[in-house]
């Protein structure tokens, strides 16, 4: 008979769980936060990428409110440094509006995760650009993944033109500014101070790093991070 | 067997004692006031409930609400006004609180004197009958330095409170000191209410609810994919939308705004079919919680505040003196452009030849921009710059950010009404909404008196979250004009420390003054601490 009880109330309490976590109010898809953009007009169809992923990746957006919305299919336009998201209601690739964007994020189709920020750039164009994160701390280090359309051989493309990536990396810390960087060994090295390109050196050359890629120049760079020492900003 | 049902029960003695400290608690300035003042109130919400919103309600014995304000809550603490208009009749009123997420409304009871009438409608106070009084623990270890027992008018007072390490221990979250009058022949109770409205969730309640429901017009069935529009005219407009499910309903939450501000909910039918009828949800009685009241008659000590009390408001009004300072914040807003995006171009008709109506104003001055009234049925079309051709749609018409469906409001707006007009010269996307092109009118005088309100169509002035204060400084010491402040000192937030500082000058006002401190436990307790002198 106890066994019997002692089954009822542990039936009983779950349905209550349950049915209290039914009660809870669900999240209804359609009135879900509004993101604010513009229709997504096409690119000029030349050979070359003009997206950074070759289709729409499910990724979390923040807007400048603290709001964020997550599993939203998003693509990075890099020729015009822009956000497009697929609203999967009206089957429509929207612009967000970059105002109103803190940043965004997803995963790859390596499973790596890949956060890109909005910051504002005051080199030689004074404009707010979605710089990836691909080394966060006190000095970042941030990748501009901008794609150019430019003159090209016309054994390459029939119309003598195509996308053609102009990527370009800064170190940045917040209240300096930006320094920019080649993704190489000197160029890494030319942005310290003459008594610390020896000890960059040497903490390089001890854990065999040597600077070929992106992923090698990240490496470094957060080998580098970790010794404490600053690049100069002018 | 017995064990089972000895452990059921230990489970609900605990849940009950865990219940009786889970509620709100509501401090007032005074008990007693006149018509015409505001009521100083200090919430301090239980530790598990998130900070949210919460509503401060004044209603009568009967339960019928007079007024009602909402408070942003910080730090588990919300402090704000009630002001008491001279409707009033003299008689007892009761001031309650509750968060939505709480079923239990803290109530307070108070006294109020119409001063026009004073105490010939009734000659009797009101105390609730069958109810659960709260009561708050007295603090046996805080001295006090400086508090003489009696002080003389306009006298500057200097005192310092002194908590003992225990008790700051024990605090959590900030304290709060009054320095106010007391009507000595009056003492209130404070106690619990079940008004049963914990419908709200304890995350994510930090906006002010607007609640209600479609229908279809001709049927009075509940309108399933309605779409319901909010506008809130401003310099940036705010927009929101609410598609409506099977049960028709709608919801907003309404963030960042602080005030009285207009409101506009309008509705339609995505498909078209249906005309629809929109109702709010607001509820202006809490009679079926008000507890029962038995009648007191009002001693003598107490006529004689009153009386006072009357003469000084009085007085207080003709001079007209401020007596709190709002805090206006500054919002927080996603961006500074409004919900339709950015304008292509902004046209300001006032800087142009006086154009008599909209078609004239299209025509002159709006590039790309047809609007048309022919037959009585005007349209309106936008040229696409990406096509080269016009939208096939209707562009969206806001008319000071309030979407506009019927074209004849603008029809007759000439160059004289027209303050300015945004222009977005694409197609534009808010959530699911999209618009084939905007114009964005504002108007010279923002009345939207040309907004009828109909089946599909609400306005309505919204009492958001109600903007922080402070008490008013006496200006001199040696002013010529009367100083009738009623309080003192009241600071309803402060960080809890070994000494609290108190500097204050008492007013011209004589009689019997009181300061009140208090506070929560780590366990819950409110505790408090009070101590009275005469100003002579």
């Amino acid at each position: 008979m106890t066994q019997r009880i002692l089954y009822i109330a542990t039936l009983i309490g779950l349905f209550a769980t349950f049915s209290l976590n039914a009660q809870e109010t669900q999240p209804n898809e359609k009135n879900a936060e509004k993101i604010r953009g513009s229709r997504f007009i096409p690119y000029p169809n030349y050979p070359g990428s003009s997206f950074l992923n070759s289709k729409f990746l499910l990724g979390e957006i923040e807007f400048t409110d603290g709001s964020k919305v997550s599993r939203v299919g998003i693509n990075y336009g890099t020729y015009r440094d822009e956000l497009i998201y697929y609203n999967t209601t009206i089957s429509t690739q929207i612009v967000i509006d970059k105002s109103s964007l803190k940043g965004f994020s997803f995963t790859d189709k390596n499973g790596d995760k890949r956060i890109f920020r909005r910051q504002f750039f005051n080199g030689y164009f004074h404009d707010d650009c979605f710089f990836e994160v691909l080394s966060d701390g006190k000095i970042s280090l941030l990748a501009y993944r901008k794609v150019s359309l430019e003159a090209c051989d016309t054994y390459n493309s029939k119309s003598g033109m195509a996308f053609t990536p102009a990527y370009s990396y800064y170190l940045y810390e917040s209240g300096k500014g930006y320094i920019p960087v080649n993704c190489s060994r000197n160029s890494l090295l030319s942005k310290f101070s003459k008594p610390n390109i020896k000890l960059i050196k040497k903490t390089l050359r001890k854990n065999g790093v040597f600077i070929s890629d992106e992923t090698s120049f990240v490496n470094a760079w957060n080998l580098i991070a970790e010794l404490n020492v600053e690049p100069v900003f002018n | 067997m017995r064990k089972i049902i000895i452990i059921w029960l230990l489970f609900a003695a605990f849940g009950g004692k865990a219940q009786e400290k889970e509620h709100l608690n509501l401090f007032t300035d005074r008990d007693c006031y006149t018509t015409g003042e505001t009521i100083l109130f200090n919430v301090i919400v239980p530790e598990k409930e998130h900070s949210g919103i919460l509503e401060v309600i004044l209603f009568n014995t009967s339960g019928k609400i007079i007024t009602k304000v909402n408070k942003l809550v910080t730090d588990h603490h919300a402090a704000g006004y009630l002001y008491l208009p001279d409707s009033l009749k003299t008689g007892t009123y009761l001031i309650g609180t509750t968060n939505g997420v709480n079923p239990n409304t803290t109530v307070k009871e108070i006294f109020a004197t119409n001063r026009f009438t004073g105490l010939s409608e009734t000659t009797a106070f009101l105390k609730a009958k069958e109810i659960f009084p709260l009561a708050k623990k007295p603090i046996n270890t805080l001295q006090i330095d400086g508090i003489n027992a009696v002080y003389h008018v306009r006298e500057h007072v200097q005192a310092q409170l002194r908590l003992s390490p225990e008790l700051l221990a024990q605090i959590i979250g900030p304290l709060f000191v009054t320095v106010s009058e007391v009507n000595p022949g009056y003492n209130s109770q404070l106690f619990l209410m079940n008004t049963g409205n914990g419908r709200n969730s304890p995350e994510g309640n930090d906006g002010i609810i607007l609640e209600g429901m479609a229908r279809d017009l001709m049927t009075g069935v509940p309108l399933n994919n309605g779409c319901i529009i909010l506008s809130i005219p401003d310099s940036i407009p705010t927009l929101d939308y609410f598609m409506t499910g099977e049960d028709g309903r709608f919801r907003f939450q309404i963030r960042n705004h602080f005030g009285k501000v207009p409101v506009v909910v309008q509705g339609y039918d995505i498909l078209k079919k249906q005309l629809i009828k929109i109702n709010l949800f607001h509820s202006d009685s809490l009679v079926r919680a008000t507890p029962a009241f038995g009648a007191t008659q009002i001693p003598a000590e107490m006529q004689k505040g009153i009386e006072k009390g009357i003469e000084a408001t009085t007085l207080s009004k003709i001079f007209n003196r401020q007596e709190l300072n709002i805090d206006n914040p500054l919002t927080n807003k996603r961006q500074d452009y409004p919900f339709y995006g950015a304008p292509t171009e902004t046209i300001h008709p006032n800087l142009f030849i006086d154009l008599p109506n909209f078609t004239e104003i299209t025509r002159e001055l709006m590039i790309g921009v047809k609007f048309r009234a022919y037959n009585r049925i005007p349209t309106l079309q936008m040229m696409n710059p990406v096509t080269r051709n016009y939208f096939n749609d209707q562009p969206l018409v806001t008319l000071d950010g309030i979407p506009v469906r019927d074209l004849n409001v603008i029809k007759s707006m000439g160059s004289k009404e027209i303050r300015k007009i945004d222009i977005v010269r694409k197609e534009r996307y808010y959530g699911d909404l999209g618009f084939s092109g905007v114009v964005g009118i504002y108007s010279v005088k923002p009345d939207y008196k040309g907004l009828a309100e109909s089946d599909d169509l609400i306005k309505l002035d919204l009492e958001t979250i109600q903007p922080e204060v402070s008490l008013v400084a006496p200006q001199s010491q040696k002013s010529n004009d009367p100083d009738l402040r009623k309080v003192l000192y009241w600071a309803p937030a402060i960080k809890p420390g070994e000494s609290v500082n108190l500097d204050f000058l008492t007013s011209d006002i004589l009689g019997t003054f009181k300061l009140t401190l208090g506070g929560k436990t780590t366990d819950g307790t409110i505790i408090g601490f009070e101590q009275t002198f005469e100003v002579k």
